[in-house]
């Protein structure tokens, strides 16, 4: 497992704020991006997870996801959405994301989310 | 297979997708303003430029369509309410018979968010709406429920039934008014005094309570959970959210304890009052410690409430944070914990 941060990617400051909150108290490292070209343009080591949003400006999350793939391709990327269409979330999981949670989540869902992907 | 990628106004972009996809977000109103559309995601043009997604656009349910699908989505999820009643929790949650609460927990979440209210488009067919909430309300209080009997050391049995799932109108009924939307403007909200909440009443349906030895008997309410009138600052309406000013004191700090789902160790707190927030609703909240002289800042939404429909719980709301600054809570659990001793 990388040592790196968990990367919250969402240009919503309101969800990066929340996702923060809720991970404070896990003792990971965190960092956050407005955007996937902001989260590749971040130094250091690989993340050990990425949360990310799927509707984002200039770049979407999931051309976000392809180019995390295959920058970091060990770190699990789960994908955090409003959009819960059946075939999105396939889709999403067949471009390679980890998992995929829809909004609203529960503190309870995304802490259990992380670790379950940080022990796989 | 094709690859769409599509824009909105405020210039987010969701792609590589397939037509598919597209349809499902149109389709349900989760995408409801396509400005720009690419097959690459380098050359965009208007909609119009792709006759396959304006067809979409063109085919796109029409107000009353989806109005009327709502009305069956609603009809489905009273039936499913109806299913699970009196079933046995593990079974409704799909679970081991023995599981954990933790286990309950989490099983509970995953299925309580589909029908979290956000989930419903704004101008939503009201009939879909009482179905979430009725279901939410459900599982809400059977998790409470579940909490109580493992922390009694009993098995879970099913939720006692307080009152049955009304039936879905007949399809020749007519449909409910749909509610006009909310209006932009700021508007006072009426502190409702207690003397108008009518009591509650004892239902024949409901057992007497076990006496648990983590979860505290219910409260009366008039009992020192219950929060005073006079103690009330305010709520204040905004476009999309409420603000609630509560003034804490010592007496009335049970609102961070003594409800087995909302409270501060489940990130929340339950406001026992007369006035009631609708579930879903975005509050923002401020604590006035006054004895401290320290105000808490938070934001958290109405994941509960009691219009006294549960005759074993004060009515009043339930809300769980989104946002609470750490160095916050642990002056709120010092506080809660400095109350318990005096």
């Amino acid at each position: 497992m990388s040592d790196g941060p968990i990367l919250i990617v969402d240009d919503d400051a309101f969800v990066r704020t929340l996702l923060r909150e809720m991970l404070a108290g896990q003792g990971h490292p965190l960092c956050e991006a407005e955007n996937g070209q902001q989260a590749l343009d971040l130094e250091g080591p690989a993340p050990k997870v990425v949360l990310l949003d799927l509707f984002m400006p200039q770049m979407s999350g999931m051309e976000a996801l392809a180019l995390f793939r295959d920058r970091w391709p060990t770190t699990p990327i789960l994908v955090i959405s409003s959009m819960d269409s059946d075939r999105l979330v396939q889709e999403a999981l067949d471009a390679g994301a980890s998992g995929y949670i829809t909004k609203p989540f529960h503190p309870v869902e995304i802490a259990s989310a992380v670790e379950r992907v940080l022990a796989a | 297979m094709p690859e769409y990628w599509i824009g909105d106004a405020e210039g987010r972009v969701l792609g590589p997708v397939s037509l598919d996809v597209v349809q499902d977000l149109v389709n349900s109103g989760r995408v409801t303003e396509i400005t720009r559309v690419s097959r690459d995601g380098r050359n965009w043009g208007i909609p119009a430029s792709f006759p396959e997604v304006m067809t979409l656009l063109l085919n796109a349910p029409s107000p009353e369509a989806l109005l009327q699908s709502e009305r069956q989505e609603a009809t489905r999820v009273r039936e499913q309410l109806r299913a699970m009643q009196g079933r046995p929790p593990h079974e409704i949650f799909r679970l081991d018979r023995n599981a954990s609460v933790d286990a309950y927990r989490n099983a509970f979440f995953k299925l309580v968010k589909r029908f979290y209210p956000d989930r419903v488009r704004a101008q939503a067919h009201p009939d879909l709406r009482k179905a979430y909430a009725d279901a939410f309300q459900f599982l809400s209080r059977l998790m409470v429920h579940i909490e109580r009997e493992l922390s009694s050391g009993g098995p879970v049995s099913p939720l006692p039934t307080v009152r049955a799932v009304p039936s879905p109108p007949a399809d020749d009924e007519p449909l409910t008014p749909v509610p006009t939307p909310p209006p932009q403007t700021a508007r006072p909200l009426k502190v409702v005094p207690r003397s108008l909440t009518p009591p509650p009443r004892p239902s024949p349906l409901t057992p007497p309570s076990r006496p648990s030895p983590l979860v505290p008997p219910a409260p009366s309410h008039e009992g020192s959970y219950s929060y005073q009138p006079h103690e009330f600052v305010g709520f204040e309406r905004h476009d999309d959210r409420v603000e609630v000013t509560i003034k804490v004191t010592a007496r009335n700090s049970r609102m961070f304890t003594d409800h087995p789902l909302a409270n501060l160790k489940t990130d929340g707190f339950f406001l026992a009052c007369a006035r009631s927030l609708p579930l879903g609703t975005l509050v923002d909240v401020i604590f006035r410690f006054e004895e401290d002289r320290r105000e808490v800042r938070s934001r958290g939404r109405v994941i509960l409430e009691n219009t006294g429909g549960d005759p074993t719980r004060p009515t009043g709301f339930g809300v769980r944070f989104i946002t609470l600054v750490e160095k916050d809570r642990r002056f709120m659990q010092q506080y809660v914990d400095k109350s318990v001793v005096h």
